[in-house]
């Protein structure tokens, strides 16, 4: 794929290409140090234009770096820890190799994760009644022994997913996808968790709500409901920051539905630097967001 | 030559010996995971607390959001609490920001945060930011601009940092608190502080009881450290975690913001109180000691309250109430949902 005409896009791309560190990761803004999620983010929007080859590949050698002993990843290569930033490892560079030694020992990590799970039946039916959730079923937590949250488990699907592990962890994923099921608002829409607690229902949230929705579009497309779309909409217009409108256009692309009010207001946040908010995190996601959606979506 | 014989006074030393070994063994288990030494730390700083000068609270009164009237009402808080000096330092206003429900006073309020940074201009301070990392939300800027924070910043030129994305860096966790880990990851603007001002809401919490400008530090946890929203402060458990960020911290200093307060099912879904109230400490604890009581908590009722008085966190037996008298100021707020 050549490099993207519409000047908005090239602006995007010049601003990212101007923002990379010198070790080749990005920040989550300009000028600030690596961090695995925005790195992978830039180096998913950048890698079909052949003119940015070389950044790509000085980020694909910063992932590399980053990637710990256990084949998980933290923050950056000084992190102690692995945590949900390892799904955003294996994305980045599974999107040059899905078939990538690193992406093996990221999926093995993310599958042999230690996560809370409750079975005793006394216990399962305290969390069904104050928090109206089935706390049997597991995702995955943003650290490892701590209980499942949305976006991480929808993260970890997507990263199987790109990882072309879909079939050799199928139950996992069953569970996984009944976890995002189980958690969904009432109403339609997630929150970070449980839809529910100590009396009140929660609201649904756009950016879990559209990892969610991205997530089961590619994994359980008949999972989704039509109230999880109008939830995930009505939330982009609430919160109205480029984060939320960027991930809620990506989902809605990738289900097949076009919001150009959205992608309108999102247009308009673009600064003159070619950035959003100046940041690479959000720029890269506007720039996904605004040519072409999730590069694993099936159109349409 | 014969065996050694065990006399009677060294079969007794032996005993006491095994007494007191097994007493220490019980006694470690018993305080774990914090462990005896630890624990005896926080009991005689507790006790020496006793003995220590009192902490001042000044606590004022206000029913207007008017910016000059609060920017007032605090400079003169601000004196009559004896607050530490911040000309050339740098400072960190943590206002609580956790969420934007309209209708529901969830937020410090922007003009009572306004009035702080006016304060701090006039005092001297070299740097001061505004940083928030709310808890049950990704990206922190509707927050700041749907509830007008962002215009207050923007007419007094001074930057907001989302904390959940801010660089975080590694700290020794101090004090104990965090058991199972030495370190705590936290933005470059709240390591790199002189001086925290947690510029916390007058709130009941669901499940600390309150929240005040203790618990209001949970939003300098990174987001992209420990998840949203940052379960791991609740894993560890949520008083020693409030406890123990705390004591992780550059110095905090604490004004609450009570104009209106929030009772019933806070800190998110509770409903308005028209109270009137703004409170103004060096010592963190002791102004939610007093907030507490201003909502008609006893602090025996709130755990990290009593924990923290316990264990000394600050100054929580002997406090001076200067300003507004307390008692007539203190109400009864409908109690969180269990």
């Amino acid at each position: 794929m050549g490099p993207p005409r519409d000047p908005l896009s090239r602006n995007a791309r010049a601003f990212l290409a101007r923002s990379q560190n010198p070790d080749g990761g990005w920040g989550y803004r300009f000028g600030s140090p690596s961090v695995t999620e925005p790195t992978s983010v830039v180096l998913i929007a950048l890698s079909p234009d052949l003119e940015a080859a070389p950044a790509v590949e000085r980020a694909r050698r910063w992932l590399q770096s980053a990637q710990r002993p256990d084949g998980g990843w933290g923050l950056d290569p000084t992190d102690p820890e692995s945590h949900w930033m390892t799904a955003w490892g294996i994305l980045g560079l599974a999107r040059l190799d899905p078939h990538a030694s690193e992406v093996a020992r990221g999926v093995r990590w993310l599958i042999e994760l230690l996560i809370i799970r409750i079975e005793a039946a006394e216990l399962t039916a305290e969390v069904r009644r104050t928090l109206r959730i089935d706390p049997r079923l597991r995702g995955w937590p943003w650290r490892p022994g701590e209980a499942s949250w949305v976006e991480p488990t929808a993260l970890a699907l997507l990263a199987l997913h790109a990882a072309s592990a879909v079939e050799t962890h199928r139950d996992r994923i069953t569970e996984a996808v009944g976890y995002l099921a189980d958690r969904r608002c009432v109403g339609g829409g997630w929150n970070f968790g449980n839809p529910f607690m100590l009396g009140a229902n929660l609201p649904p949230r756009p950016h879990p709500t559209a990892w969610a929705l991205l997530a089961l579009r590619i994994l359980s497309p008949q999972a989704i409901r039509p109230e999880d779309v109008t939830a995930l909409r009505a939330e982009m217009d609430r919160d109205g920051g480029a984060m939320a409108l960027a991930l809620g256009q990506l989902a809605l692309t990738a289900i097949g539905i076009e919001d150009p009010e959205a992608r309108e207001r999102l247009q308009r946040q673009q600064a003159p630097d070619g950035s959003w908010e100046s940041s690479p995190y959000v720029t890269a996601l506007s720039a996904l967001a605004l040519n072409g959606g999730w590069p694993w979506a099936p159109r349409g | 030559m014969g065996a050694p014989r065990l006399t009677r006074r060294a079969f007794l030393r032996l005993l006491l010996l095994a007494g007191i070994g097994g007493g220490l063994a019980f006694a470690e288990r018993r305080t774990q995971p914090a462990g005896l030494r630890q624990f005896l730390t926080w009991l005689l700083r507790g006790w020496r607390r006793r003995v220590e000068p009192p902490a001042t609270v000044a606590l004022g009164t206000s029913l207007s959001h008017d910016e000059a009237l609060l920017r007032d009402a605090l400079m003169a808080l601000w004196d009559q609490a004896g607050m530490p000096n911040v000309a050339g330092k740098r400072v960190l206003v943590k206002p609580n920001l956790i969420e934007w429900i309209e209708g529901r006073p969830l937020v410090t309020a922007p003009e009572v945060v306004g009035a702080i940074l006016d304060v701090l201009r006039a005092r001297g301070a070299a740097e001061i930011v505004v940083g928030e990392g709310p808890g049950f939300r990704r990206d922190a800027g509707p927050v700041v601009e749907q509830s007008g924070l962002a215009a207050v910043l923007a007419r007094r030129g001074i930057p907001f940092i989302d904390l959940n994305y801010d660089d975080p860096q590694p700290v020794p966790a101090r004090d104990g608190w965090f058991p199972r880990q030495p370190r705590l990851w936290l933005p470059r603007h709240v390591v790199e502080a002189d001086l925290i001002v947690s510029a916390a809401k007058l709130k009941t919490h669901h499940w600390a009881g309150v929240t005040l400008s203790l618990k209001n530090l949970f939003g300098v946890a990174p987001g992209i450290r420990y998840g949203w929203p940052k379960n791991m402060l609740h894993v560890n458990g949520l008083t020693p975690s409030i406890l123990g960020l705390r004591q992780s911290l550059p110095p905090v200093v604490s004004v609450v913001d009570g104009v209106v307060g929030m009772e019933g099912d806070g800190p998110l879904f509770g409903t308005p109180v028209p109270h009137g109230v703004l409170l103004v400490g060096a010592d963190p604890l002791a102004v939610d000691v007093i907030g507490a009581q201003l909502m008609g908590f006893e602090p025996e009722e709130i755990e990290y309250l009593s924990w923290g008085v316990w264990a000394g966190v600050g100054q929580g037996v002997r406090i001076e109430v200067q300003g507004a008298p307390l008692e007539a100021l203190r109400r009864r707020y409908q109690r969180p949902p269990k």
